[in-house]
């Protein structure tokens, strides 16, 4: 095709291209998902590495969870503050905070920021391993190494988000609340009654942690995939870590539209 | 003239104690000892892209340490550096890796540079590989391209760290040879790092050994040859037997 | 500035040891990015631009996040006028306001910080991880020894083609959330298009604190992200790293940045 019909259609080349890689993504990772749900049958499990893995990412996250829970509670208060003033409807604030914290941002942003610390440094560790040849010196030992490694990895990031995401909701909340009365003099009391009234059931709670299981799922797979599949040395896994943070990225938005869409 | 006093540096654990040592003008100097006895950090520290803890550092009677960054930054025209893993930016060609502290540093016109790019490919022997990529060349190459970068500049004093790591024997001799003869036509003040040490000692003048961060030899090539000393001795015979 | 990360700190227990020592961690990071952005500025003003670095620059944060920021920002815009249109009829069954709110919320903030977010992921790894692995190969040393120095050579580049592309994909990413959303509106609650394009709630107070989270942001990710690169040690290790730490540092800059801008236009236009 001549030059500029090849330039027009330049950025649906790239996206038709982006699109194939995203399947062939999708699909590896299928199989790693298939790897694991096989060794969990068999329950072949590394309890020390699981506590291990748990620590490290639940337990070390903790802090980043905190500040991004109180701070997003804050910011939703300030943002729909305007629109409590104009209808005069202080009792909806903790109604308002409350669907959007636990059925959205509380997961979202649980699995936004867990992706970034978690699922960047378990494919950094992975990946490390793989491009130092010790996930080789692993199988040379007769170790399976996806039983070892990536399966106790899989279920600590799983377990991290839910958790993690019920924390959250409950900080950011905690957040909403004491920033609807700083701000615009809604009480806490006032907040609470327009979470509980009614309005929100627990439907929208397990909404939301439902949402961190698929998404903790999400970020697993594509972490331990990018980093058990890093090639070209140091900047390998450079590039890898940088796939999976934007691969989880992506994938969480799209599995929250798909859930939300599904759980209505 | 370089001109080092107590240097001492600790990361948690020692990396330099108490060093001093002095590098005449016009000397080649090379700097050996095992891995790890703070050679590279010495070198770092004399151009101030390191800060020690305690001593100083002077280079023609201007201190080091005073300097502030800006000053720095025409400081460092005295010197060419080729770094341990050469260190080429792998975001540009040969040529242009080659031609960046031209660039960079000195108001060279384009011609100009071209001219002395092509100049240094010839003397490493690489003539005609200014367009190719870092990535693609033999870890012998890019040795090559990273001591035509340190010598680009024609400064007056040129640190090589390790220059003939990695190449066959052939290569690693003409390397040395091209060193030496560069050094003595510009009379430049070298000072060489390098494990291969029936090499260097062939081209240096004066010798220093570090040994776990501190200086245990400093002297001619001839007295480090004839060392009492029985890590020197070791060192300097490739021995497995002594304390090192 | 590479001499700071082997520094070993004494190793007192007791929590108020502990709470000080990471609030010191804390204020000293706090103080590095300071320095490292006031040099930028500096630079931005005094250095030298090499010819196309700029440019290359852009592309590589805008172009590159291009597909990413439109699937990211079409569900966003999906999800938002569900979740939305869904809560809004358990209160009030008449929708008609739904497009206004909705416009409101995304230029006040959504589409800044969302987008914010996504960069700091994508651009935020990625500065990190090629400047990590420069320092790793010695190259940052090596530019220093040729004069140029890295905060000049690299991450002036970055500074200012983020903040240009953070603002362009700012409003592209606006413009994609607000067809998906006008779709869905039409698609799942009948909500005309004319009644959804409703621009009576925003004002423009709305746009410039839109602008100043554009910014803001554009602003912060490259600088916190360069910065976690440049301070990377540990071997070819401590990319991998830094690339996590750039993530999340910038993350929660943005974060930080959002609740103080936010609060900020909150107190300047609607008092209290």
């Amino acid at each position: 095709m001549n030059g500029t019909a090849a330039l027009a259609l330049a950025p649906l080349t790239r996206a038709r291209d982006a699109l194939y890689d995203l399947a062939g993504t999708m699909g590896q990772m299928g199989i790693v998902a298939a790897r694991i749900v096989l060794r969990l049958v068999h329950v072949d499990l590394d309890g020390r590495e699981l506590l291990r893995n748990l620590y490290k990412m639940g337990v070390k996250s903790l802090p980043i969870v905190v500040v991004t829970a109180l701070f997003t509670g804050a910011i939703m208060v300030i943002q729909a503050a305007p629109i409590v003033q104009r209808y005069g409807a202080q009792g909806l604030l903790g109604w308002g905070a409350g669907f959007g914290t636990l059925r959205e941002i509380g997961p979202l942003l649980t699995a936004l920021m867990i992706s970034g610390r978690v699922g960047a440094n378990n494919t950094a560790e992975l990946g490390t391993m793989t491009v130092t040849e010790q996930i080789d010196a692993l199988r040379a030992l007769a170790i399976d190494p996806v039983a070892f490694l990536v399966v106790p990895r899989f279920i600590a990031i799983v377990a991290t988000l839910f958790f993690s995401t019920l924390y959250a909701d409950a900080l950011a909340l905690f957040g909403a609340a004491y920033a609807g009365d700083a701000l615009i003099g809604v009480e806490p009391m006032t907040f609470y009654n327009g979470l509980v009234s009614g309005l929100l059931g627990i439907g929208d709670v397990m909404n939301g942690l439902v949402k961190s299981v698929i998404f903790g799922i999400m970020i697993g797979l594509s972490s331990c995939h990018f980093g058990l599949s890093v090639t070209g040395g140091a900047p390998g896994v450079g590039r890898a870590v940088n796939a999976t943070v934007v691969t989880s990225a992506a994938g969480i938005f799209v599995v929250d539209y798909l859930v939300s869409f599904l759980l209505g | 003239m370089i001109e080092i006093q107590n240097l001492s540096k600790s990361f948690g654990h020692p990396v330099l104690c108490d060093v001093s040592l002095v590098v005449p003008m016009g000397c080649l100097y090379g700097l050996i000892g095992p891995g790890a006895s703070g050679k590279s950090v010495l070198l770092k520290m004399i151009t101030g892209l390191m800060r020690p803890d305690t001593g100083s550092v002077s280079v023609d009677g201007q201190n080091v340490q005073a300097l502030t960054d800006i000053e720095l930054a025409s400081f460092r025209l005295k010197f060419g550096m080729l770094f341990q893993n050469n260190a080429l930016f792998d975001f540009m060609t040969v040529a242009d890796n080659i031609a960046f502290p031209l660039r960079r540093m000195l108001e060279v016109p384009e011609a100009e540079i071209r001219q002395r790019v092509e100049e240094r490919l010839r003397a490493v022997s690489l003539g005609g590989f200014g367009e190719r990529a870092p990535s693609g060349l033999s870890g012998g190459q890019k040795k090559r391209v990273g001591v035509a970068r340190a010598t680009v500049t024609r400064a007056p004093i040129i640190f090589y760290d390790e220059p003939a790591a990695g190449l066959d024997p052939v290569t690693s001799q003409k390397i040395f040879d091209l060193l030496r003869d560069e050094q003595r036509r510009a009379k430049q003040t070298v000072i060489m790092v390098s494990s291969d040490i029936d090499r260097l000692l062939t081209v240096t003048d004066r010798i220093g050994m570090m040994y776990r961060g501190s200086l245990v030899f400093d002297g001619t090539t001839d007295e480090a040859l004839h060392s009492e000393d029985a890590r020197v001795k070791q060192f300097v015979h490739g021995l497995t037997e002594g304390p090192l | 500035m590479t001499d700071s990360a082997f520094e070993i700190e004494r190793q007192d227990s007791g929590a108020l040891a502990v709470v000080g020592r990471r609030a010191m961690s804390l204020a000293a990071a706090a103080r590095e990015q300071y320095g490292v952005l006031v040099r930028t500025l500096y630079y931005v003003a005094r250095g030298k631009m090499e010819p196309g670095m700029l440019a290359h620059q852009m592309y590589e944060i805008g172009n590159r996040s291009l597909f990413f920021l439109t699937v990211v920002m079409g569900f966003i815009g999906t999800i938002l006028c569900l979740q939305a249109g869904i809560q809004t009829k358990r209160v009030v069954p008449d929708l008609s306001m739904l497009g206004a709110s909705y416009l409101e919320l995304l230029v006040r903030d959504l589409a800044a910080s969302i987008v914010a977010l996504m960069l700091a992921t994508r651009v935020g790894a990625g500065i990190a991880a090629e400047i990590g692995s420069m320092v790793v190969t010695e190259q940052v040393d090596a530019l220093r020894m040729c004069a140029a120095d890295p905060i000049d050579y690299l991450v002036k580049p970055r500074f200012l083609a983020s903040i240009v592309m953070t603002t362009a994909l700012t409003i592209w990413s606006g413009g994609v959330a607000i067809v998906t959303g006008t779709i869905t509106a039409d698609v799942v609650f009948q909500v005309s298009p004319h009644t959804f394009w409703n621009l009576s709630l925003v004002h423009a107070s709305d746009l410039l604190i839109c602008i100043v989270k554009c910014l803001a942001y554009g602003a912060a990710i490259p600088i916190v992200s360069a910065t976690s690169g440049l301070s990377t040690f540990g071997g070819s290790e401590g990319v991998g790293w830094a690339t996590t730490r750039a993530v999340v540092n910038s993350s929660l800059a943005v974060i930080i940045l959002n609740f103080l801008i936010s609060s900020a236009g909150f107190f300047a236009f609607h008092g209290r």
